[in-house]
C-alpha cells in the first residue's frame, strides 16, 4: 500500500499535449476516481502511474520513492483494462497465474494464490475454462484477479464497468468498493460516468482537456463545483446555468431578481449563476414557462424555458404541469461562476 | 413480395454462377491430369481412359521414360523438394514474425523507409535480380563438392526465401497491427520483457497469420522452378518433371502421374491450414 504523489505531470504526444501540468496526491488506501469526459487525458495520466507511458514532464512518487523511471514490472501495480484484456489462449487459471510464473513463485504457492483470490471474487469453478466461455462479468472478474494476484501497491482500473451492462454494473459498483476498501489497497480508478465516480470514489479529481480542474470528496464536487464544467459534468440531471448581472447582493436575471446569499453580497458584474435541479423550489423568483415535463415515478424533471434557456427541475411527481404553464423558480442553493474564466467565485 | 432480400439472393445466385462456370476450366484441367496419371494413355475424351495402375509403379521404381533404361530416385527428388520448401517456409516465418511484431509495434528511426522499400523489393520480379543472385553464388560457392551440394540447398534457401520476404513481413504486420495494445500492455504490467510478451501472448494471437504466411512461403519453396534450376545442383520435383516434358522419351501420363503427385502437398496443406486459418479468437476482449 502506497501513497502516489503526482508532480508536475505533462504528456505530449507530437504536438498535442495529452496532459497539462497535473499535480495530484492519492492517499495510502484511498480510492481516487479520475473523472472526465473521453480525450481528456484521464486514461493517459493512468497509464503513467502504471509506467506504460513516461510523462514528458514532471515525476511520479510512490511514497517517498521516485518512481518516474521504473519499467512497470518493478512499480509492482495491477491494472484492469477497459476490455479486460484477458489473453484468449490461456485459460482462466493460466491468465491469473501469467504473472506469479513470470516471477517464478514456486508452484505450491501459485496454487495458494489463485486459491485464495479466486474465492474472494467467487471464480474458483472457472478455472479450467477460457475466456471467450466466459460472460461478461466473469471475464471481468478474472481481470481483476489476475490484477490482484500478484499483490500490487495500486490496484488501477481503467473504465472496467463500461462493458457491463447497466444493471450488473451497479451491483459490480458496490462490489468493487467494498473490496477495496477490505483489501486496503490504494486505487485509482478511471472513468467517464460521473455516477460511478460519486458513488465509489473517497475523492475524484476531474480532468478536461489535459488539465485538471478540482480534486475533492463527492460531496465537494457536488456542492461546490469550482470549475463550471464540473458542475455542469456532475449530477444527472448536471448543474443548471443562466446568465446574469450581480450587483449589491441582489442577482438579475433578465426581468427577474433574486437575492444573493451573503458569500455572494460583495460580488459585482456579469456572472453564470448554477444550481442543482434538486434545489430549487417552484414558488417565488425567477421566471419562466414549462418547456416538457417528464415523470420519473416518485418525481418528475421539469425543464422551464427562462430568457431561451433550459432550466431542469425536479420535483414532486403529485404536482401537475401543462406546457405553457408561466412559473416561477426559487434556487435554494447557487454557485456563480465568473462569465469569462468560468471558474468559481 | 418484393423486397431487398429478394433481389440480393438472385444476385447471389448470379455471383455463385459465374464463379462456377469459370473455375470449369481448371476443374477440368485437372480432373484429365489426374485421371491421365491412372490412364494408359492421355485423357482427352472418355474413350481414351483406358485404368491402370502401371504409370504410378514406374513413377516410384524410378522409371521415367517408357523404355526403362533411365531411372531415377523419385523419393529423393520429392526430399529435396521438401527440404526447399520447408527451409524457406522456415526462414520465412521466423524473419516476418520478428520483422513484422517490429513494424507493427515499436517506434525506431527509419522505421517507414523500412516499410516502403519492403513495398519497393516486393514489386521487383525474381528473375530480374537472378543475374545478381547468381554472381554472388558464384564468388561464394566453396571448392568441395560435397560442400557444394550443400552449399547449393543453403542458398536456393536463402535466395527464394528472401524474395517471399518482403510481403510476408507485410502480412505479418498487418496481422499485428489488429492485436490489441491492452493485451501487450497487459503482459507488461505482469511483468513480462517485450520479448516475452512477443513470444508467449502475441504469436498465439497471430497463429492464422504465421500458418498463412508459412503456408505461402512453402508452396513458393514447392513450386519454384527458376530459382532451382539456376541455383541447385540436386533436382526438385518441378526441375524433374520439366526435364521429362522435354526429353525425347517422355512418356504424358506417366509424367501426369509425377504432376499428380507434385500436386498433393498443396492440397494437403492447404485442407490442413485452411481449419486453422479460418478459426480465430474471439472473446477475452471486449470494447
Amino acid at each position: 500500500m502506497v501513497r502516489i504523489r503526482l508532480e508536475n505531470i505533462t504528456k505530449e504526444f507530437g504536438d498535442f499535449k495529452a496532459l497539462d501540468g497535473i499535480d495530484l496526491e492519492i492517499e495510502e488506501g484511498e480510492f481516487m476516481a479520475l473523472l472526465g469526459p473521453s480525450g481528456s487525458g484521464k486514461s493517459t495520466l493512468l497509464y503513467i502511474i502504471a509506467g506504460i507511458y513516461k510523462p514528458t514532464k514532471g515525476r511520479i512518487y510512490f511514497d517517498d520513492g521516485d518512481v518516474t523511471d521504473l519499467p512497470p514490472k518493478d512499480r509492482n501495480v495491477g491494472l484492469v483494462f477497459q476490455n479486460w484484456a484477458l489473453y484468449p489462449h490461456m485459460s482462466v487459471f493460466e491468465n491469473i497465474t501469467f504473472p506469479l510464473e513470470l516471477r517464478k513463485v514456486a508452484k505450491g504457492e501459485i496454487r495458494r494464490k489463485v486459491a485464495e483470490v479466486t474465492e474472494m471474487l467467487k471464480i474458483e469453478n472457472l478455472l479450467d475454462r477460457y475466456p471467450w466461455q466466459l460472460s461478461g462479468g466473469q471475464q471481468q472478474r478474472v481481470a481483476i484477479a489476475r490484477a490482484l494476484v500478484k499483490e500490487p501497491d495500486v490496484l488501477l482500473l481503467d473504465e472496467p464497468l463500461s462493458n457491463l451492462d447497466a444493471l450488473l454494473r451497479i451491483e459490480v459498483r458496490a462490489e468493487l468498493k467494498r473490496l477495496q476498501k477490505k483489501l486496503g489497497i490504494t486505487a485509482v480508478y478511471v472513468t467517464h460516468d460521473q455516477a460511478e465516480a460519486l458513488a465509489m470514489a473517497d475523492r475524484i479529481a476531474v480532468i478536461k482537456d489535459g488539465r485538471l480542474l478540482q480534486v475533492g470528496t463527492p460531496e465537494e464536487i457536488y456542492e461546490r463545483p469550482r470549475h463550471k464544467f464540473v458542475g455542469g459534468f456532475i449530477g444527472n440531471p448536471p448543474m443548471n446555468f443562466l446568465n446574469g448581472f450581480a450587483d449589491r447582493g441582489i442577482l438579475r436575471i433578465g426581468k427577474s431578481t433574486i437575492p444573493l446569499p451573503k458569500e455572494y453580497e460583495s460580488v459585482r458584474g456579469e456572472v453564470i449563476v448554477g444550481f442543482r435541479p434538486h434545489d430549487v423550489e417552484i414558488g417565488e423568483g425567477i421566471e419562466g414557462e414549462v418547456y416538457s415535463v417528464e415523470h420519473l415515478g416518485r418525481e418528475q424533471i421539469v425543464t422551464v424555458s427562462v430568457e431561451g434557456e433550459m432550466v431542469k427541475v425536479i420535483v414532486p411527481g403529485d404536482r401537475r404541469f401543462e406546457f405553457g404553464d408561466k412559473v416561477r423558480l426559487k434556487p435554494k442553493k447557487i454557485v456563480l461562476f465568473d462569465k469569462k474564466t468560468e471558474t468559481a467565485i | 413480395m418484393r423486397d431487398i432480400e429478394t433481389k440480393s439472393r438472385k444476385s447471389e445466385l448470379l455471383i455463385i454462377l459465374t464463379i462456377v462456370i469459370a473455375s470449369v476450366p481448371m476443374i477440368l484441367a485437372f480432373s484429365l491430369l489426374v485421371l491421365s496419371s491412372f490412364s494408359e494413355e492421355m485423357v482427352t475424351n472418355l474413350k481414351s481412359f483406358r485404368p491402370t495402375l502401371e504409370n504410378w509403379i514406374n513413377l516410384f521404381q524410378g522409371k521415367m521414360a517408357i523404355t526403362g533404361s533411365i531411372r531415377v530416385n523419385i523419393f529423393e527428388i520429392t526430399l529435396n523438394t521438401l527440404i526447399v520448401a520447408l527451409g524457406v517456409a522456415g526462414l520465412v516465418t521466423i524473419v516476418s514474425t520478428l520483422a513484422g511484431y517490429a513494424l507493427s509495434r515499436m517506434d525506431f528511426r527509419g522505421r517507414k523507409h523500412v516499410m516502403i522499400a519492403l513495398l519497393v523489393l516486393h514489386a521487383f520480379p525474381g528473375v530480374a535480380l537472378i543475374v545478381g543472385v547468381y554472381l554472388l553464388y558464384k564468388l561464394t560457392l566453396p571448392q568441395d563438392p560435397d560442400l557444394m551440394r550443400f552449399y547449393s540447398f543453403f542458398y536456393v534457401i536463402l535466395a527464394r526465401g528472401a524474395l517471399e520476404i518482403p510481403m510476408s513481413v507485410w502480412l505479418m504486420k498487418g496481422f499485428f497491427d489488429a492485436i490489441p495494445w491492452e493485451f501487450e500492455w497487459s503482459g507488461i504490467i505482469d511483468g513480462a520483457s517485450r520479448i516475452t510478451v512477443w513470444r508467449k501472448i502475441m504469436l498465439p494471437l497471430v497463429k492464422p497469420g504465421i500458418l498463412a504466411v508459412a503456408l505461402f512461403a512453402f508452396i513458393a519453396g514447392w513450386q519454384d522452378i527458376i530459382y532451382v534450376r539456376t541455383f541447385l545442383i540436386d533436382q526438385t520435383l518441378a526441375t524433374f518433371i520439366e526435364s521429362n516434358i522435354e526429353s525425347e522419351f517422355s512418356h504424358m501420363p506417366l509424367i501426369a502421374a509425377a504432376g499428380t503427385l507434385y500436386l498433393l502437398p498443396t492440397i494437403v496443406f492447404f485442407l490442413i491450414a485452411q481449419r486453422i486459418l479460418l478459426q480465430g479468437y474471439s472473446g477475452g476482449l471486449k470494447g
